[in-house]
């Protein structure tokens, strides 16, 4: 548990009153970046994003791997499951043979994997990590100067909304489950258009604020008495509340115009269904809003959940869900890998594909909102069938403002997922040096894909 | 601005005034450093809408997404006692409160809601703001605010006020920073130090007041039970009982025992069920509700209003049905009105809520059945039984494909396999007794063209098709134990320790003396000096008989191998 508030403060003295559009040069590197600039010199805003799916892609342990490409570097060969990253290749890197060490602990099913690569330890039970999400880190970092410090988005029409973004390991973020629910927390009431000429502060927002530090006096008394758990259990709540202050205090000022930002028209509700087509197509809107919600701004950082560990998708038509086949098709002996189990991955794969060409279309700057942004996209396990949490597959995707020297694909031989994790935070500008814990522990970036 | 209003009134009376509130917590001060917070629950959907509609009236509407709850132990009773509240959370939590405020406080309203006249509409106005803030603050925050939480809200009633020419806007914000507070979106259970036994906490009146409203009624306490709080009566058992007996006999029970039952029967689960419309096109979001409100209506009509047996809801067919569920039963619907009672005959194989579309809904895969899923449920909320996870590094090689035959044969597979036998063949009998019921919970007797068999065996004992389930059910001893344990970690928000073990089992005997009735066992519940036990958190110092505290233990709390 690592609430650090003092640093998230500092941060924040920092970023308030920071021009909005316009990311804040505050590292050095970013001064020395090699990414595309804005004409005045100051670097375009870098997003970082996770991406989320349930049961992993095809590597049997008799060598019938679907994804892993057998070259390394920059002239990976698009195996079957990737061929829906073949449009943003070059924008994409490839992480093979990490893996979750559970030192001792037991591999919890469809938890124990993703638990390890955000939280960096393997966790004691299902249903919580032992300790924060590493997106919350990040969102400390560069997500103050935006209306949304994050955005947490479920496209999977599970039973219950999935995240896996926490702070306290135990409350998890609540996300928008459907495209118009996006869009209503996007551009509905409190959205203010960035490229509006005639803009003036609501004075409703200064009354509210008064609202929010009538609650905050009476921190001290609530907190007397209070139990450890429960404590930080108060601590969440008031740094909820502050996050809403600082939505405040956003709103209060005026928004830098951005040139890419073109506020969407709201989408129809759909209705619901979990088929494989309806979860695709609901990815597909939301990540639409998304890059156009991070084209205007409103967020730096996001966790996005395509489908959930035990994902309830299904073919239309078919009684078996996703899950159930993964355990139950046997591996056809001549193929080397169980058929439909591959065919569904790929299916699966070719969301994440829309998911990046959405964010590949905005344009910003001399480039895309993708080449300013880092997404990390992960899966539970590695080969589904056995729950293995080996060889996890891991994609760091989007150029992250030119820091992401992307397009490669990086092998190692059982290695811990917190490189990758750590990599990504370095990258999207966290102040991480090192992350996880026990054999998870790691100080090493994976240095080749750093510019 | 407050100092500067009080100046200008009668010059003693501001004295008195600004002196009293510092003296006042000063006094407090002293007096919190002897109080303990034991637990701090984040209130659910329905608890938060029904208090609104308590205090504000049913005409408040309340349009926001809700938090998600957390299932621990088989409930989300325990599992959101761990909750806090999210960013994106308090964000709808911020924006509900504001729109209250504007609805209660709204023109048409206020006359209403206020207890006052302000001198004037365009000013701000000390003595009618603290009466509403003080009345509403105390049903809200479910106990009387201190003096520097109303303070707090006056400065923002005052300054709203003068910003906007508006007495009323100021009182929005004020009502605003009530609602978005931690003290009314968590319960705040507080415990001080018991007259009776030195060195020991017991819960202060209030907590004891809303302990037994949420149970009872799934809301906060009301101005009479707030008063039996506020002088100490709620601390004798007499008193106790006749508020029990005056929750339990109002038409507010229905509330609590569907509340109960929501959670308890994992009811939750139809907000976001999905089927496969290619398989099961009599589904959609009408079945859904309804499925939920026919278990919800049976319960409360046999366990209720006809004070039934307990165990009676395994085998009683006397049910109500409206006409999209009339469709999936179906069976013909002829009333006029929304929903009409019915009783299932005997060859229709129903027997009771397992065989009711919600549960057999609720308890399988979008496009078939699920025996396990169905056994697993059966076990854990009806018996009290849970299964622990499966293992990670099952070999399902030796599974066969089942897109043939039925459902029995893949099971059989499992339990061919060491690393899953164990575990299916506990779980898999009751589920296969319901096998004649498909994934909507639709009557069949085949599955791929064979015929169904629905023989099943559980400890011991050899049963057929879901009748035999139910009857099998409706005589086991851990059936009613496991509602006992439940309505009381419910109650206490946490989960059971083996100290519990002996009350537990007293409360299972005295339930089986009052014929069942659950009613009776919720005030025998509600009524036990266990129900209000303090359990000192970890972190917090003990109350200690020579004044000097010690550090809390480390917690007892036994962590049940799932």
């Amino acid at each position: 548990m690592n609430l650090d508030l003092d640093r998230r403060s500092f941060l924040r003295g920092m970023l308030n009153g920071a021009a909005v559009c316009v990311g804040l040069p505050f590292l050095d590197r970013y001064l020395n970046g090699n990414g595309t600039a804005l004409a005045n010199g100051a670097m375009l805003p870098v997003r970082f994003g996770t991406y989320f799916w349930g049961l992993g892609l095809t590597d049997t342990p008799t060598g019938g791997t679907r994804w892993v490409p057998s070259k390394t570097g920059r002239d990976y060969e698009i195996m079957p499951e990737l061929e829906s990253l073949k449009p943003v290749k070059d924008k994409v890197s490839v992480f093979s043979g990490f893996r979750a060490i559970g030192d001792g602990r037991p591999n919890l099913v469809h938890w124990s994997g993703h638990a390890s690569i955000l939280s960096g330890v393997a966790p004691a039970a299902t249903g919580r990590f032992d300790g924060s999400s590493f997106d919350t880190r990040i969102a400390d970092a560069i997500g103050t100067s935006t209306r949304f410090k994050a955005l947490d988005i479920d496209a999977s029409m599970s039973r219950q909304p999935i995240s896996y973004s926490t702070r306290t390991g135990n409350t998890f973020a609540t996300p928008e489950t459907t495209p118009l629910a996006l869009y209503t927390r996007l551009f509905g009431a409190g959205f203010q258009d960035p490229n509006s000429d005639n803009w003036k502060p609501d004075p409703s927002i200064m009354l509210r604020q008064s609202v929010l530090s009538a609650v905050k006096d009476q921190r001290q008394a609530l907190t007397a008495g209070v139990g450890k758990a429960d404590q930080i259990k108060l601590d969440q709540y008031f740094t909820s509340l502050r996050d809403m202050e600082n939505q405040l205090a956003i709103q209060l000022q005026k928004p830098e115009k951005c040139a890419s930002c073109t506020p969407p028209a709201a989408p129809k509700e759909a209705p619901r269904s979990a088929s494989v087509d309806a979860v695709r197509a609901n990815t597909k809107a939301m990540a639409k809003l998304l890059a156009m919600g991070l084209a205007c701004n409103q967020t730096k950082v996001f966790n996005f959940v395509h489908t959930s560990g035990t994902s309830e998708t299904y073919i239309a038509g078919q009684s078996k869900i996703y899950h159930q086949i993964t355990h139950d098709e046997p591996i056809d002996a001549k193929l080397g890998y169980q058929p439909e189990t591959s065919k569904l991955a790929s299916l699966v794969m070719e969301a994440l594909g829309d998911f990046l060409v959405e964010l590949d279309a905005i344009k910003e700057g001399e480039g895309t909102v993708l080449d300013n942004s880092l997404i990390m996209a992960f899966s539970d396990t590695g080969y589904a069938k056995i729950h293995s949490i080996e060889n996890i597959p891991m994609f760091l995707a989007g150029r992250a403002g030119g820091r992401h020297k992307a397009g490669q694909h990086i092998h190692v031989t059982g290695e811990s997922v917190t490189r990758v994790s750590l990599t990504a935070m370095q990258l999207a500008g966290a102040p991480a040096g090192e992350f996880g814990s026990g054999t998870m522990k790691t100080a090493r970036p994976i240095t080749e894909v750093i510019a | 601005m407050l100092i500067k209003r009080w100046v200008c009134g009668v010059f003693i009376g501001a004295i008195a005034l600004a002196v009293t509130p510092s003296f006042k917590s000063s006094a407090q001060r002293a007096g919190e450093a002897r109080t303990i917070k034991p637990a701090i629950r984040r209130i659910t959907e329905s608890q938060y809408r029904r208090t609104i509609a308590d205090i504000f009236g049913p005409g408040i509407k309340i349009n926001a997404r809700f938090e998600p709850e957390k299932r621990e132990e088989g409930l989300l009773a325990i599992g959101s006692a761990e909750l806090s509240l999210t960013s994106s959370g308090f964000e709808q939590y911020f924006a509900l409160a504001i729109s209250i405020s504007d609805q209660a406080l709204g023109e048409k309203q206020r006359a209403t809601s206020v207890p006052c006249k302000p001198a004037s509409p365009n000013q701000a106005d000390d003595v009618c703001a603290r009466r509403f803030i003080e009345s509403y603050g105390e049903r809200l925050f479910r106990r009387p605010l201190t003096e520097s939480e109303t303070l707090a809200r006056l400065k923002t009633a005052s300054g709203g006020a003068d910003r906007s020419g508006d007495f009323y806007a100021g009182l929005k914000l004020a009502l605003t920073s009530l609602l978005a507070a931690p003290e009314f979106l968590f319960r705040v259970e507080t415990a001080e130090p018991d007259p009776a036994n030195s060195g020991q906490f017991r819960l202060d009146g209030y907590t004891k007041a809303s302990r037994v409203s949420f149970l009872l009624w799934d809301s906060g306490p009301d101005l009479e039970l707030l008063a039996t709080a506020r002088s100490g009566a709620i601390h004798t058992d007499a008193s106790l009982r006749q508020q029990l007996a005056r929750m339990i006999s109002s038409p507010r029970f229905e509330d609590g025992v569907r509340a109960f039952f929501t959670d308890f029967m994992q009811l939750d689960g139809f907000e976001n069920l999905v089927k496969d419309p290619a398989i099961y096109p009599k589904f959609n979001q009408t079945v859904s509700d309804s499925a939920r409100e026919q278990t919800l209506k049976t319960i409360i009509d046999l366990l209720v209003r006809k004070r039934r047996d307990y165990r009676d809801i395994f085998t009683s067919n006397e049910t109500f049905i409206n006409r999209p569920l009339a469709a999936v039963y179906r069976i013909p619907f002829a009333s006029n009105n929304e929903w009409a009672p019915y009783t299932f005959s005997p060859s229709s194989e129903r027997s009771g809520i397992l065989t009711q579309v919600s549960f057999l809904s609720l308890f399988a895969h979008p496009g078939t059945s699920s025996p396990t899923k169905r056994g697993i449920k059966v076990l854990e909320i009806f018996l009290g039984e849970p299964t622990p996870e499966p293992p990670a590094n099952v070999d399902f090689s030796k599974v066969r494909d089942s897109s043939q035959g039925t459902v029995r044969g893949r099971l059989l597979d499992h339990m061919n396999n060491k690393g899953c036998a164990g575990c299916h063949r506990r779980t898999d009998p009751p589920g296969l007794a319901l096998e004649h019921f498909d994934g909507l919970g639709q009557l069949r007797t085949t599955e791929n063209g064979m015929r169904i068999d629905v023989s099943a065996e559980l400890d011991g004992v050899k049963f057929e098709g879901a009748q035999g389930l139910s009857a099998l059910l409706r005589d086991d001893p851990r059936v009613p134990a496991s509602l006992v344990r439940n309505v009381y970690a419910y109650g206490i928000g946490r989960k059971t320790e083996e100290r519990d073990e002996a009350f537990l089992s007293d409360q299972t005997k005295a339930f089986a003396n009052n014929g069942y009735r659950l009613p009776d066992l919720m005030a025998q519940i509600a009524s036990s000096p266990d129900f209000f036990r303090v359990v000192v958190p970890d972190g917090v110092q003990r109350a200690s008989s020579n004044g000097r505290g010690r550090i809390g233990a480390p917690s007892k709390i036994r962590r049940k191998l799932k």
